[in-house]
This record gives structure tokens, sequence and C-alpha cells, in this order.
């Protein structure tokens, strides 16, 4: 049998598992005699190898934080358009006639976490008080989403998530202020020129992530004031200066 | 049957792999990712539900991709991928043959064509057979297998060429 039969394609198709049994026979037959058919053949095993191995752990990457949570605040308000037959918890975005469908999901919810049954305790969750920590609020006003910021001498350390407008077009955002021991995790928006907090939620500390179930209620709090989408870096800056 | 939107969520490490694999700039491959799901929850409909999911997003994504290089007014993707990749290359440490694979593949990745990285990440990267990585780029299945032969024969050579500019003692030599 020659080599000349087995061309470049062939040998791929072989080492990505493609060949058919006939061929692939064939190609196992000439190997055993043929080392530069080998050769030529294991250039594909190996780039194969070597571009997974470069490749392939990038999905161990972590997802940065405003990019989960835009896209989790993208499927929510996709969710609540979808017909009520869908076996899915509705959280739309627009008031609907259906919007009484989700109320009652969402405040199950938040029962569930008042009562600590997912364990963590809830802060603040009545609209409008004011958010005292004054560096804080000075941060709100400053600091663009994505970085982190220490506070003070407490080992505080303040991570902006990101900025949007709820639906009355109020500037918002979304922050997580990390101490010891413990993690916030907060919906501020600006009123009359200050920070008022809508929604707190402190949870022991986790290495400064979020506990699912934390980032669940604070998703479907922002659903429920139909939270817009992340601004932009450009967007944010124009939002937050004077 | 979970739905798109449902589906995405879980998707968003492997779709932002896809996109970081091919346009290796990170701010880049998050604003794909963003705006590929955005697209995706608006075309929802137009996903069968027995068909790949992840090739239908990573067509998505793809094509986002080219409209960005097409954006770009260079003279092609080719001069596009050289600019945009912002990749650290692990450099000067007397390595072992595995690290130095490693960093010659990366090197040798960023100077593939765009046609051809991305065949080779679909098949090679996201373990896509040759039928499913030819929906995603609405190819015939022959330009799917020429082309990744062509990237793996360049790759190949590429990686041997890094290791003799780099490095003295190169011992895999080039297949040209």
């Amino acid at each position: 049998m020659s080599k000349e039969q087995f061309d470049d394609e062939t040998l791929m198709a072989f080492a990505d598992g493609e060949l058919d049994e006939a061929q692939s026979l064939a190609l196992e037959e000439a190997l055993a005699e043929d080392e530069a058919l080998a050769e030529r053949l294991a250039v594909f095993f190996d780039s194969r190898r070597l571009v997974g191995d470069a490749l392939k752990p990038l999905i161990d990457e972590p997802v940065p934080d405003a990019l989960a949570a835009s896209v989790r605040r993208m499927v929510q308000a996709a969710e609540g358009n979808e017909t009520p037959q869908d076996n899915i918890v509705a959280l739309p975005v627009r008031p609907q006639p259906q919007a009484r469908a989700w109320l009652m999901p969402v405040a199950a919810s938040l029962v569930a976490v008042i009562t600590g049954v997912i364990g963590f305790t809830l802060g603040r969750i009545a609209p409008s008080t004011v958010d005292s920590g004054t560096e804080v609020a000075a941060a709100l006003d400053r600091e663009a989403s994505g970085r982190d910021v220490a506070l003070g001498a407490s080992g505080t350390r303040l991570h902006i998530v990101a900025t949007f407008r709820d639906e009355r077009g109020d500037l918002c955002r979304e922050y997580r202020l990390t101490q010891p021991g413990s993690s916030t995790q907060t919906v501020a928006c600006r009123q009359d020129g200050a920070w008022a907090t809508r929604l707190a939620l402190t949870t022991p500390q986790t290495d400064g992530y979020m506990p699912a179930s934390a980032q669940e209620t604070v998703d479907a709090y922002l659903a429920s004031i139909q939270a817009g989408a992340p601004l932009s870096a450009e967007e944010e800056r124009k939002a937050l200066s004077p | 049957m979970p739905t798109v939107p449902e589906r995405l969520v879980a998707f968003l490490p492997n779709l932002r792999r896809f996109a970081i694999s091919l346009c290796r700039s990170r701010e880049l491959a998050d604003d794909l990712v963003q705006t590929a799901c955005e697209r995706a929850i608006l075309a929802a409909d137009s996903f069968a539900p027995d068909s790949r999911f992840d090739a239908w997003m990573f067509r998505i994504l793809r094509n986002l991709w080219i409209d960005h290089l097409r954006r770009q007014k260079t003279a092609g993707p080719h001069d596009d991928i050289d600019e945009a990749l912002d990749v650290s290359v692990p450099s000067g440490e007397a390595a072992t043959h595995a690290r130095m694979d490693l960093a010659g593949v990366t090197a040798a990745l960023q100077k593939l064509p765009a046609e051809q990285r991305e065949v080779l990440v679909l098949v090679c990267v996201e373990d896509m057979s040759y039928r499913d990585a030819a929906e995603v780029l609405a190819i015939p299945i022959g330009t799917v297998m020429s082309r990744l032969a062509r990237a793996r024969k360049n790759l190949m050579e590429l990686t041997g060429i890094s290791f003799d500019e780099g490095r003295s003692s190169d011992t895999r030599g080039s297949v040209l």
C-alpha cells in the first residue's frame, strides 16, 4: 500500500477521530511500516494537544462580575417577557398584566431570606435609608465600576459592581463592601444629590464572592425596579460627573 | 428543555473562553460576550431546540467578531489580529519543554490568520466535529478541513520558528 494516498487532511481526520473505519485501518497498517508517515501524523496530534493545553484553561478564568450581572439581568428581563405557560419564574421588566404573577415568587424568596432559611441576614430593604457612610458616598460619586477601593484603616474594601438607571431614570450603583468577617451587597440610588440605600444584604465573609442565593435576591430586586443594562465606562463617567 | 436565556448564564465561561481565544483582548472579549447574549435573547425563537446550543452561540459571537474586524478598516483580519493581541508570553525562564511549548503556541497562535485561528479554536479547544465547525462558520466541511490542516501545519512551523528566535537550543525543529 503506497503512502501517497494519505494526504494531510486524511491524516488530520485520523488524529481528530473523524476518519471512517476502513480508512483508519488502512492508515494504521501503513503507519506500522512508514516512519515518515507517522511523523506527518504527529503534527496533527501534537497541534491539537498544544492548542488545547494553551487555551482550554481559559474556561477556569472567573467571568467578571459586571459581565455576569449584566447577562443575568438580561436573562431575567427576557424570562419576564415569556408567556405564562413557560415553566419558569417570570421577572418582567415592563409593567404588564401578568405583573402580579411575579410578585409572589419574588416576595417568597425575600421571605426565605429574612427567615434565614438560606443562611444570611437581610440588612435593610426599606427604601430610602440614607447611606450613613460619607466615605462610601464620596467613593460612589467618584469611582468607576469594576475597581477595588480601600476605605479608611479598618480594612474595609469597596467594590463597585455596576452603574445603571432604575425605572424612574435615577442613577443607581450596585456595590459590595467587604469587611473582615462579612460582606454587604448594596444597591443605592442617587436622590437629591445623596445616595439612598435601596437594598443591602449582609452575608458572612465568603472571599468577596456573593453566595448564589444572595446574588439571586439582588438580581430579583434589580428586576423589580426595572434596572436598565449597566452603563458603559463612558456613560458612567458622564453620569457621575457633576 | 431549558430556554435560551436559562442556558446563557451557565454557558458564559465557555462563551468567554471562545471570545478570548478569538480576539485575545479580554476587554473586547467581554464586550462581544455581552452583545452576543443580547442578540441570542432577541433571536431566541430562531434557535432550534434539537440543535447544538454551543454551536449556535459561537456562531453569533463569531459573526460579531467578524463585524468588529470589518469595522477596524484594516487591510484584513490578519492585521487586526496582530494588533489586537495582548498576550504575555512567559519568557526568560529556563523552562521545561511543556512550558516552552505553551509559550511558543501562544505566540504562534497570534500570528495565524483569523480564518485559521477560528477553525483551530472550534475543533481543538471546543472539541467540535468538523460538521459542527462548518455550521458555526457557515462554510463547507471540505473548507473546514483544508483550513484546519493548514492552520495546524502553520502553527507547528511557527512554533518551531519562535523557538529558534527566542532560544538557542531548539530541539523541535520546524515542520516545513
